[in-house]
């Protein structure tokens, strides 16, 4: 971690703990007991630790994702449909195939991997081939994305056995393993981890990530040692769905056991805030998300406990990310005009 | 960073202020300016202190009209007078010979043109000081006279200019007193009727001037091969040989399609016609910050910008960092990088050191042929002899080098043979060493 994700982190902390103890006082809440409630909620005991651990997962794939894109200058706010496309090949796959557990579980990841990987490489083939806005693209990919899940578990794909728009349960036998015996927590949590430490080896020391840094660090002066845009752009969104996508694998074999058109109650987005208070880099991302993953879990207990509502730690969490945002900005211009 | 400084700038006088890169100049602008704060000291001034950056700080998207009265623009009924504020930067245009047409966008202007913008925008704050920092790094020689002719303008108002520079012929030719800069230090301050070059030269590196090695006589075959060369916009029908062992030099005035031949012939911008080159090629871009080096990056993964083969792993998707670090570390040492070390961020270098570095990436390799494009651009004499001794000993190890330069100077000591660009087109071949100044001069400005 270096000084500057941790100086991110701290102060990420620091602020959301103070806007919480103001939602608390607003909504006429003791902060302590608030914060005992909110605490109960995300580490009281085996299950809450468990729902905090399981929210962690679901975000930490999606954000190490957006991270890849980030560093490459790419503004990726498509994890959310990359997520839901990775989930829909990883749940169809799910139900098609009939070999032993570990092989099926690593099919599913893989076919979440690809289906988020063909659905980033769409912005990127358009960033690469027609220098296409990714911000726009990747925003709008998330509709298409949506209606198209909804439109072939609705149609093509429509499970006898479904209750909503959603496909056949997976074989028991493909359920993610979990950590702690019937709860959320699987599996798919060290898979996520590994995958946080491969991407640092990636970004650290191969060529493919050295390029990736460049092109986002300074594009002209990467094209004219020979790195070439178009292609990091479209690998580079390609490897940033693929993420969002085995996140998708892991919330349909691991929590729904299923896919289903509403699996992810918008991961997708809350993990461009759990990257960017990660700084970008996988390693404090990862304690980003845990500290995302019990914002998640907490606050749902807050909001039984103590009637503080469940938006006002999204409120909380969008505040962060704006404070971030700007402080990043002005520093940018702090060393701009020295 | 400043120790001391003690500076004293007369009205209607031209002061220079000299020394080497990361001497302190740019800070001392910035201090009397009163762009950034200085730890100790007094800044005494009569009337306002205007500085010309050498990196203009103009709005690049916005009209030249616009970033001229920016701050203090004249007003009609609530909104900005546009017709008045274009008649004033005419006027003052006219008066101070920065013409300019004020509706230009300004990221459409020549560099030359530009900087008249940035001095028009100073001038119409009437200041008593102005500063100019490195003012002359990216003009033609007839812009450098209009630029002095413009200072001379100034001076006979009564506005004191401190020009900042290290051209010492430039020194010598305008200024009325010089002081020199070295690491923070005033090392001298004198008249200009009361010292030499050498003097002045000495005090602002401390010691010697290093010598450029022999040219060594070079038999070389035709290594580049460049025929019937265009780029829409930029070159029609341009062809040029070098051969192994030869700099050809290439003077021409700014935007004469110098680019589009230099990134033309290191394969970054489409072409037609037929470019025969070495696969080997080392390139020392033009704008260092934007193209050559990622100033957040430290000096090791800079050296690796470009060389990916020569720093690979066995695997070849892989980075040898140890191999990195070895090459960074001998780069470094050779081509006289001053820096805390190797892991440092290379924007905390010198422009000069920052340079080294660039050239010394381009030339390790011992490449075949090398590109260098304005290779000492804005860095001090000390910069300036280490990239010319090693341009010349590439040249004498073999390396075909194209040298694009906008000083004459530069391209007269390091030169075989020179031709001048004008319009996309190469007229003139100076051979055998044999250039004349005057005629050179002509054809850079010839239509």
């Amino acid at each position: 971690m270096n000084r500057e994700s941790a100086k991110a982190l701290a102060i990420g902390t620091l602020g959301v703990a103070a806007a919480m103890s103001l939602a608390m006082v607003a909504s006429h809440v003791s902060p302590i007991v608030g914060f005992n409630a909110f605490f109960y909620g995300a580490f009281g005991g085996k299950q809450e630790i468990a729902e905090t651990l399981a929210s962690t997962t679901a975000l930490l794939f999606p954000a190490l994702g957006i991270a890849i894109a980030f560093r490459a200058g790419l503004f990726n706010i498509g994890a959310e449909g990359q997520l839901l496309i990775g989930g829909l090949l990883a749940g169809w796959i799910g139900t098609r195939i009939d070999v032993p557990p570990a092989i099926a579980i690593a099919a599913i990841f893989l076919a979440g991997a690809i289906g988020g990987a063909l659905w980033g490489a769409i912005a990127g083939w358009l960033k690469a081939a027609r220098d296409a806005n990714e911000v726009i693209s990747t925003l709008m990919l998330n509709f298409i994305a949506a209606s198209l899940a909804l439109y072939l578990v609705t149609g093509p794909l429509r499970a006898p056995d479904a209750a909503g728009p959603e496909l056949s349960l997976l074989p028991h036998a493909y359920w993610l393993p979990t950590l702690l015996s019937h709860t959320r927590a699987t599996i798919a949590l060290p898979i996520a981890l590994l995958a946080a430490f491969a991407l640092r080896y990636v970004l650290d020391s191969t060529w493919f990530g050295y390029r990736l840094r460049a092109a986002g660090e300074a594009p002209e002066a990467a094209r004219r040692a020979g790195i070439s845009l178009p292609r990091v752009a479209l690998w580079a969104m390609a490897w940033s769905g693929a993420l969002a996508g085995m996140g998708g694998a892991a919330l349909v074999a691991g929590e729904l056991h299923r896919f289903n058109t509403q699996l992810s109650p918008g991961y997708g987005f809350i993990a461009i805030a759990v990257a960017l208070v990660g700084g970008l880099e996988p390693l404090t991302i990862c304690i980003a998300a845990l500290a995302f993953g019990a914002l998640e879990s907490g606050g749902l207990a807050l909001q039984a406990a103590a009637a503080v509502p469940k938006d006002a730690i999204h409120v909380i969490e969008g505040l962060l990310v704006f404070a971030l945002a700007a402080r990043r900005y002005l520093g940018a211009r702090g060393a701009g005009a020295r | 960073m400043l120790d001391d400084v003690d500076l004293t700038c007369e009205a209607g006088e031209i002061h220079a202020l000299v020394g080497e890169n990361g001497a302190g100049k740019s800070t001392l602008a910035a201090i009397a300016a009163g762009e950034i704060a200085a730890d100790a000291g007094t800044i005494e001034r009569s009337g306002r202190i205007g500085l010309v950056h050498q990196h203009f700080a103009l709005i690049d998207r916005l009209r030249v009209w616009e970033n001229v009265v920016l701050g203090h623009e004249p007003q009609r009924g609530g909104t900005i007078d546009r017709g008045a504020a274009c008649a004033f930067v005419r006027e003052l245009g006219e008066r101070y010979g920065l013409e300019v047409d004020p509706e230009a966008v300004v990221e459409t202007l020549p560099v030359g043109i530009r900087q008249r913008v940035e001095l028009l925008r100073e001038l119409a704050r009437d200041p008593g000081i102005l500063i100019l920092d490195e003012p002359t790094a990216a003009l033609s020689p007839s812009e450098v006279e209009r630029l002095f002719g413009t200072i001379a303008l100034l001076t006979q108002r009564g506005v004191g200019v401190l020009v900042i520079t290290h051209k010492l012929d430039e020194v010598f030719a305008h200024a009325r007193r010089v002081t020199v800069l070295r690491r923070g230090r005033v090392v001298e301050e004198r008249p200009i009727s009361a010292t030499t070059r050498e003097q002045v030269a000495r005090a602002m590196i401390g010691g010697e001037i290093p010598a450029i090695p022999e040219r060594e006589p070079t038999h070389g075959a035709i290594a580049v091969r460049v025929s019937g060369l265009a780029v829409p916009g930029a070159i029609e029908n341009l062809s040029l040989q070098i051969a192994a062992g030869e700099i050809l030099g290439i003077a021409g005035v700014e935007g004469n399609g110098q680019s589009a031949l230099a990134d033309a012939l290191a394969g970054l911008t489409a072409y037609r016609g037929t470019i025969e080159r070495p696969h080997s090629i080392g390139v020392i871009p033009q704008d260092r910050l934007l193209e050559a080096v990622i100033p957040n990056w430290s000096l090791l993964e800079n050296v690796m910008l470009g060389r990916e083969r020569a720093t690979s792993a066995k695997a070849s998707w892989r980075i040898d960092r140890a191999a990195a670090r070895a090459q960074c570390a001998a780069i470094v040492e050779r081509f006289d990088v001053r820096a805390a070390s190797i892991d440092a961020t290379l924007s905390t270098l010198s422009g000069g050191n920052q340079q080294k570095l660039v050239v010394g990436r381009a030339l390790v390799d011992n490449p075949a042929f090398v590109i260098a494009y304005n290779p000492t651009r804005g860095i001090d004499i000390g910069a300036t002899a280490t990239v010319h001794t090693e341009l010349l000993a590439a040249r004498n190890r073999g390396a075909a080098i194209l040298l694009i330069s906008f000083e004459l100077d530069e391209l007269f000591a390091l030169s075989d043979r020179i031709l001048v660009m004008t319009r996309g087109a190469l007229r003139g071949e100076f051979s055998e060493r044999r250039f004349d100044r005057e005629a050179i001069g002509r054809l850079m400005v010839s239509a």
